[in-house]
């Protein structure tokens, strides 16, 4: 019952072949399946991975352009502000000038006129004066006499009748 | 009904053969391939009805094999995997009327067995050359007897492991048929549904053993 014969070389062989067939035939192909399978999924995880990090640099920098683009704008801002309130300030120093400007030649043409009919008043009341005391005195005194009274009385209007014109 | 112990024989080329015990093992090896082939005929990447059983017996195989042997151990894969496979397709065999386990012959067990050893020795003395004589003689000399005797028990205790149980079982079945009235199933039913267990457990036993027999060859130590 228990002999042992050449049948165990025959069984060790027969073994032998099954492996060899069993491997070619179901394991390699399933593990090759498997190893793939694996690989694929550690693939796809990777390129998740890659992709995320890709994402966030992305999204960083499109945050740096933005912030970049903000400080811009508030400088282009601040510089127009700037620039208004120089050209603002520069207008109105010109207007002052000009304003002084005016009054001066206003002043100086006041004082033209008044001059002016200063004169004008002065050489008609010579005229009316002479006219007058002419008429009055035109009998008795001589011409040197009346120089002389339309003088003083030239003078006494010159200090008293005009002085508030001065 | 054969006669229990007495196996016919060939002689070819001088040699003898139990030619029943080769019949069966080319039955049960047909057996395994056709299953095999069922199994991965149409592999897809996303799996579907018996391609999950068979990635899951494999993962799980791989998982064994590297919780125990490392990663030297993936190359043994096929060999666990068919012995395995072989090994449950003979047992159950013997359990069809008429027909007769290759296991319940010792030549079977004790090749198996055999190659398994030698196996273990080719890779030991491949991967740690020195260390792995040297290790017989620790932790002194004298305990080389100690482990030879067990390197010598190894493949027995694996071959008649095996073939005492299958044996038996077959045995049994016959002795209860013959001993059983034709209207009393009970008994041999329930032989029956051991003998399937016993021929599972066995299965497993063996290809498990194996597996331990070969981790301590193929391992990477650590200590050393």
């Amino acid at each position: 019952m228990i002999e042992i014969n050449a049948t165990i070389l025959a069984q060790i062989l027969n073994f032998l072949i099954l492996v060899v067939i069993l491997r070619a035939v179901a394991y390699k192909p399933v593990a090759r399946l498997l190893q793939q399978r694996s690989d694929k999924i550690r693939d796809t995880l990777d390129k998740a991975e890659a992709d995320r990090k890709a994402a966030e640099q992305t999204l960083a920098q499109y945050k740096n352009q933005l912030s970049d683009a903000h400080k811009k704008a508030q400088e282009i801002v601040d510089k127009a502000n700037l620039t208004a309130r120089q050209e603002h300030d520069s207008a109105v120093a010109e207007t002052r000038r000009e304003i002084e400007r005016m009054k001066l030649t206003a002043q100086a043409e006041i004082e033209n006129e008044r001059n002016r009919a200063f004169d004008e008043m002065k050489s008609q009341i010579i005229s009316l004066s002479l006219a007058a005391a002419g008429k009055i005195v035109s009998k008795n005194i001589d011409t040197k006499e009346n120089d002389k009274l339309v003088n003083e009385f030239i003078a006494g209007l010159n200090k008293n009748m005009f002085a508030d014109l001065k | 009904m054969h006669e229990i112990g007495v196996r016919e024989t060939v002689n070819f080329l001088g040699l003898t053969f139990n030619i029943e015990t080769l019949k069966m093992t080319w039955l049960a090896m047909g057996i395994v391939i056709l299953v095999a082939c069922l199994a991965t005929r149409n592999l897809k990447a996303v799996p579907q009805g018996w391609q999950n059983f068979v990635e899951m017996i494999i993962l799980w195989l791989h998982d064994q094999i590297d919780a125990m042997m490392g990663r030297r151990g993936r190359m043994l894969a096929p060999f666990i995997v068919g012995l395995f496979m072989f090994l449950l397709a003979s047992n159950l065999i013997g359990l069809v009327p008429l027909m007769a386990s290759p296991t319940n012959d010792l030549n079977t067990t004790l090749g198996l067995a055999l190659l398994v050893v030698v196996i273990v020795h080719c890779l030991g003395l491949y991967f740690k050359g020195g260390h792995y004589i040297a290790h017989f003689f620790q932790p002194t000399p004298v305990f080389v007897v100690i482990n030879m005797i067990e390197e010598i028990a190894k493949p027995i205790t694996l071959a008649f492991r095996l073939f005492g149980n299958i044996l038996a079982g077959e045995i049994l079945i016959i002795v209860l048929l013959k001993l059983m009235p034709i209207w009393m199933p009970i008994p041999s039913v329930a032989w029956l549904a051991f003998s399937i267990f016993i021929s599972c457990v066995q299965a497993v036993i063996f290809t498990m053993l194996s597996m331990a027999y070969l981790a301590n060859a193929v391992k990477e130590d650590h200590a050393e």
